[in-house]
């Protein structure tokens, strides 16, 4: 016998009031840019890793040079660099990576030409083709969004750039800053690749929004049937 | 008001150096961080309880005696709130897992509903919402851990004299055979209920085997003694002062019947009514249980499957880390790049599992809503539906007593 059956037998009792159910605005999360989209990368205005590394490496000579025209410089009296092979002897202990290293680690990083982010009320995700998806919540408190075996990711909110810092084994640190032009028509990336806190490389890569063709399909994740998907979107 | 991470975020690295980062470095990150760059030990799996090992259910061959055979309810268990539960859940994907573990609060008693009935020792054996005062026996249960990988769980149980059947920590380790071939169950290769054995099987053979141990140490006048006692407790919580005189508390604080109403007696002829209606009702509830039992079943076995393989690669990955080679000293590109490929491939697995979580929520939410949802003349969940369900009963049984009452 049923439940209701059982129920209306024994007692009738009066139905609660529905309620209709209203949306409600969520005042905990602050209002933020629309980060959401498809994004292409605009080549012309990102930077060039070579070129940039080409560029630190000119500002460091000249800066060099400059130490070695003052006659009480520090750097002007450690005297040149002496090797023996590949290796740099009166080279300073305990230093990062290398600048070139960390370029092509940047380049390496910041290499999708394709960006698609999807952003709600919650949270904003930035999937990138070949890399796991960044994720953060829109609140003003910090989250952790992953915490694993081989790095650790930090995220927040610095006024309108979003802001994700990775920490890797061996104190290597990535940040990705995000921003979105005030005309919302392009999204600026700005990676930087920090090794022991002293040596870092930034590489900023410009993307342009552009119109995907919209998903065809509502899908839903399930266990045993995969990804289950119908056509409801666009008979609305 | 900028938050700590906020601020921090706000000394950024210039495109010309890290000066500022030296000072924007702030507590948590440096955790983290330490957490990070120095591989700790993995930690033991945490199996305080001995595993069961291998256990064979105690299976009657014959119906036993009327004063044997105890009504049961199995109290659907709640988690331990501990730091060893969820252990696969990070910030983002806690709820996915915790949603998880709230819908194996109600299938794991049924493994045990359905390893009691098979035992053949028992009465009644029903899965409730919540302590139910018309059984002789109630079993509750806290899962302290639950992946696919191990089991743990405290059980208690009481009898309606106030006795205690068990108080104990049961835990069981899974093996791959445990497991079907393939828990990729498709039209051609259809889960098969009916000769499929719960990987913790052993776990459940063992309560019931415990618990019949108690009970064959019970005489068959105390076992006589109890089913009275839980007629009279019944009927105590339908009018108590009626009938809360029939009880009192012995040594140990366990209830006993000081005095029992004669069998034609009309009120407990009312109290066997109403229990036959209740008796009903949580039948219903049961079979409300078990709908949900038989639509996460297949779902729940590939669920665990995946769980398994991820708990032995997460420990495998964290054994590898602590005895070295996975990463070289030198910080040339090959060493960075593999570094964050590391860390890439392992959030990219771990956020599928997360959806793997996710699709098992999906997969099983009609079940769950179909349990809980508004049934006519009720609303709440099943557990708000039986709780007014004991009230209407209290109400119907005063307004027969009056009614009878007046009549005479």
């Amino acid at each position: 016998m049923p439940l209701s059956g059982l129920i209306l037998s024994a007692l009738l009792t009066t139905p609660a009031l529905a309620m209709d159910e209203l949306p409600v605005l969520n005042l905990d999360n602050p209002l933020r840019m629309d980060f959401s989209g498809s994004w292409e990368k605009d080549f012309r205005r990102s930077d060039n890793w070579e070129d940039e590394l080409n560029r630190i490496f000119r500002l460091r000579q000249e800066a060099a040079n400059r130490d070695r025209s003052t006659p009480y410089s520090r750097r002007a009296n450690q005297g040149p660099a002496v090797t023996l092979g590949n290796l740099r002897l009166n080279r300073g202990r305990g230093r990062g990576a290398n600048i070139v290293d960390l370029a092509r680690l940047a380049e390496y990083i910041s290499r999708q030409s394709i960006v698609t982010i999807r952003q709600n009320r919650e949270e904003v995700r930035i999937e990138r083709d070949g890399d796991a998806d960044l994720v953060c919540g829109l609140s003003d408190a910090p989250m952790t969004p992953y915490t694993g075996r081989y790095g650790a990711e930090l995220c927040g909110w610095e006024r309108q750039q979003l802001v994700f810092e990775i920490t890797l084994p061996d104190d290597l640190m990535i940040i990705h800053r995000f921003s979105v032009a005030a005309d919302a028509r392009s999204l600026r990336m700005v990676t930087s690749v920090i090794s022991k806190g002293t040596n870092s490389f930034t590489l900023i890569t410009v993307y342009n929004r552009y119109d995907a063709p919209a998903d065809e399909f509502d899908c839903v994740q399930t266990l045993s049937r995969g990804r289950v998907c119908s056509q409801g979107s666009l008979q609305d | 008001m900028q938050s700590r991470l906020t601020s921090r975020l706000t000394a950024t690295v210039q495109r010309q150096g890290v000066g500022a980062r030296g000072i924007a470095v702030g507590l948590a990150l440096a955790l983290l961080m330490a957490a990070c760059a120095t591989p700790v030990p993995p930690a033991p799996r945490r199996i305080p309880a001995p595993a069961v090992g291998e256990v064979s259910l105690i299976r009657s061959p014959i119906e036993p005696a009327q004063h044997q055979l105890l009504d049961i309810g199995v109290v659907i268990f709640h988690n331990l709130p501990d730091q060893f539960t969820l252990q696969n859940s990070t910030e983002l994907n806690a709820g996915a897992f915790a949603e998880i573990r709230q819908n194996e609060t109600q299938y794991l008693p049924y493994v045990l509903r359905n390893t009691l009935i098979d035992s053949n020792h028992w009465g009644a054996v029903r899965v409730l919402p919540e302590p139910d005062p018309s059984v002789d026996l109630v079993i509750t249960g806290a899962i302290v851990e639950s992946d696919g990988l191990a089991l743990e769980i405290e059980i208690r149980a009481f009898d309606s004299t106030g006795l205690e059947w068990i108080n104990k920590t049961y835990a069981d380790i899974t093996q791959s055979d445990d497991f079907p071939d393939s828990s990729r169950f498709t039209a051609s290769n259809r889960f098969d209920p009916v000769n499929f054995v719960d990987p913790f099987q052993d776990l459940y053979d063992q309560i019931n085997n415990d618990l019949l141990s108690m009970r064959d140490s019970l005489s068959e006048q105390e076992l006589i003694n109890l089913r009275r006692v839980s007629q009279m407790v019944y009927a105590t919580e339908l009018s108590p002062e009626s009938f809360a005189h029939t009880l009192k508390e012995g040594p140990g604080g366990l209830l006993t019947v000081s005095s029992l109403p004669a069998d034609d007696d009309p009120m407990m002829r009312r109290v066997g009514d109403m229990q036959l209606r209740h008796h009903t009702f949580i039948d219903t509830v049961d079979q409300y249980y078990q709908s949900l039992f038989d639509e996460m079943q297949p779902v729940y076995v590939t669920w665990r499957h995946y769980s398994r393989d991820q708990s032995l690669e997460n420990q495998s990955a964290e054994r590898q880390i602590y005895e070295g080679g996975v990463y070289g000293n030198a910080g040339n590109f090959l060493t960075l790049s593999q570094r964050y490929d590391r860390y890439r491939w392992a959030k990219i697995y771990e956020f599928e599992f997360a959806e793997l979580a996710s699709g098992f929520n999906n997969e099983i939410a009609p079940a769950i809503l179909e349990l809980n949802r508004n049934v006519h003349g009720l609303d709440g969940t099943m557990a708000d539906q039986y709780a007014q369900w004991r009230k209407i009963l209290r109400a119907l049984f005063a307004l027969e007593v009056e009614t009878s009452a007046g009549e005479n």
